[in-house]
């Protein structure tokens, strides 16, 4: 399991914070001493960090270039500031992502997901059961079978993928998609599950996909 | 100054000065002088009357004139002060020392309510940063809870966050510090934040977002940026048609050091009388008094921070049909040539 480490002086988003992301699959824990952050940090030895830049004694991006000069262990900086300056100057001290309060948590996990992906990333071919995956190319294939997917199904067949057996909202796998500018609406998510539970079913799998009512939708 | 003023003035000095050199003529004639002394003797009078108009006029004239000329030239008429030349006769020098001191008095006025509107700014500033604490607690809360909260909780949320960035970004307008930052980006990524800031809302409301060829490097300040295309995206959603499929759409264009980015939407449009004012503060209009409250403040703030970005935003529109906001970016060329 990834444990996140998060920094943050608010109580109520400590706690907050910690259930959003123990409910997506994670471990988190969180700093409640704001002494000697630096070494705590180093001491939990973390999969990320998720700094808010006003915190106490300290002022994150300093402690973000601290923290660099330790490790490069990914960090998410976290913050109501909303300015291009403290934007440019976080990631120029080496933050990984930079997202504004208040977020749609949706999307900090979607962030979260994407820079363990970046971090992560073996080369190590995407199956699911017999089936090999090429994102980049939208294929699905067994042997010498192939099947094409469209940009859409094949993002929420990732997302699916990378969340098997566990249940993906809607909201979930919309965001997702407008994050990779698939603006699309409701009913063309719904088109696009069926289709892609169609071609699914071309290779054998005929209820992977299972409809979760009013919560989502489950890849087993 | 005016010589037609200067005499009117000067008239009642003008006549004593002449009946003075009547009465001494008189005078001399009383005590049978022959007539050229009595003439002479008058003249003299008034040469001495007209000499001193003349150089009092002569002095005070350079004076105003160059005062009321410089007054017209300069923008900011206080600093008339800085480029007089000090004057040579007493009037004039009084009137430059009260000038002088009306001036400091008036400086140490101004910077009193500089201090004090800077400090509010600050405040202001600090206090959206706090609130928006709360906020994301709030945000996180309803997420986390077991059963899904009503998605009108969360929406309420987005609202009143939107209502805390208009007061930012309206701070920001209209305050002379430099608080942004211009760099060179991608478009595609701002509309995409724009996009996904106000998801929800469209899905809600079932509006159509279509988003066409947008890879444009600009120069911009990407924060900036999206607040006004979020404010121009919330105007549509408001002002959607009452029937039928709702529908915004975003392209952008370039032509030659300008990219202009088009935010069309196809909802009841805003009355050609309107249109002339639609930026300006406080402005509300027939749409903003019709069903949908408006402050009129959204689109003077987003007009605002174009002029300070050097971004210009137009708008045409036809009621009934569709409103279509044009922005203006320029492409810097020195910014890219000094980077390659």
């Amino acid at each position: 399991m990834k444990k996140i480490l998060i920094v943050e002086d608010d109580a109520a988003i400590r706690t907050e914070l910690k259930a959003l992301l123990s409910n997506d699959g994670y471990e988190a824990a969180a700093i409640e001493d704001f002494t000697d952050v630096l070494g705590q940090i180093l001491k939990a030895e973390p999969d990320m960090v998720l700094l808010d830049i006003n915190i106490p004694k300290m002022n994150g991006e300093v402690l973000l270039k601290e923290l660099r000069k330790e490790t490069t262990l990914p960090v998410i900086m976290v913050t109501s500031r909303t300015s291009e300056v403290d934007e440019v100057l976080s990631m120029s001290y080496g933050a990984d992502d930079y997202i504004t309060k208040p977020y749609n948590p949706t999307i900090l996990l979607l962030r979260i997901q994407a820079l363990f992906r970046r971090f992560d990333y073996s080369g190590e071919v995407m199956t699911y059961r017999d089936l090999k995956v090429n994102p980049a190319k939208g294929i699905l294939s067994k042997g010498e079978e192939e099947l094409q997917l469209t940009k859409n199904e094949m993002l929420i067949f990732q997302m699916l993928l990378q969340k098997r057996n566990q249940i993906v909202s809607r909201d979930a796998l919309m965001t997702d998609l407008w994050d990779n500018d698939e603006f699309i609406n409701d009913n063309a998510l719904t088109v696009n599950i069926s289709r892609l539970r169609a071609k699914l079913k071309s290779f054998g799998f005929e209820d992977a996909i299972e409809t979760r009512k009013k919560q989502g939708y489950i890849l087993l | 100054m005016r010589t037609g003023d200067y005499i009117r003035d000067k008239m009642p000095a003008v006549i004593i000065g002449i009946l003075s050199a009547g009465i001494a003529g008189l005078f001399f004639m009383s005590f049978r002088a022959p007539s050229e002394v009595c003439i002479v003797g008058a003249a003299v009078f008034l040469l001495y009357g007209a000499f001193i108009f003349l150089w009092d006029y002569a002095r005070k004239k350079r004076f105003y004139d160059e005062l009321s000329q410089n007054l017209e030239q300069l923008d900011k008429g206080y600093l008339v002060l800085e480029m007089l030349e000090k004057p040579d006769f007493l009037e004039g020098e009084l009137l430059y020392q009260f000038l002088y001191e009306i001036d400091k008095s008036m400086a140490e006025n101004v910077k009193l309510y500089e201090e004090s509107s800077y400090a509010f700014k600050e405040y202001i500033e600090m206090w959206i940063h706090e609130v928006k604490i709360p906020i994301a607690s709030l945000r996180l809360m309803t997420h986390n809870e077991e059963t899904a909260l009503p998605n009108k909780y969360v929406e309420q949320l987005r609202r009143l966050d939107n209502l805390v960035d208009k007061v930012l970004y309206y701070m920001r307008a209209e305050h002379a510090e430099k608080d942004y930052l211009i760099k060179e980006t991608g478009l595609r990524e701002i509309v995409k934040r724009a996009a996904i800031h106000n998801k929800d809302d469209l899905l809600e409301q079932d509006i159509d977002f279509l988003v066409e060829e947008v890879d444009y490097q600009i120069t911009t300040d990407t924060k900036w940026l999206e607040f006004i295309l979020n404010q121009l995206i919330n105007n549509a959603m408001k002002y959607k048609r009452p029937q039928g499929k709702a529908m915004i759409r975003i392209w952008a264009g370039e032509e030659r050091d300008k990219v202009f980015l088009h935010v069309r939407d196809n909802g009841i449009g805003i009355a050609q009388s309107d249109l002339p004012r639609i930026f300006e503060k406080s402005f509300t209009g027939e749409n903003g008094r019709g069903t949908v409250k408006s402050t009129g403040m959204g689109l003077y703030i987003a007009k605002s921070l174009c002029d300070r970005l050097g971004h210009g935003i137009s708008v045409c529109s036809r009621q009934g049909e569709y409103t279509e906001f044009v922005i203006t970016i320029g492409k810097n060329r020195y910014y890219k040539d000094a980077a390659m």
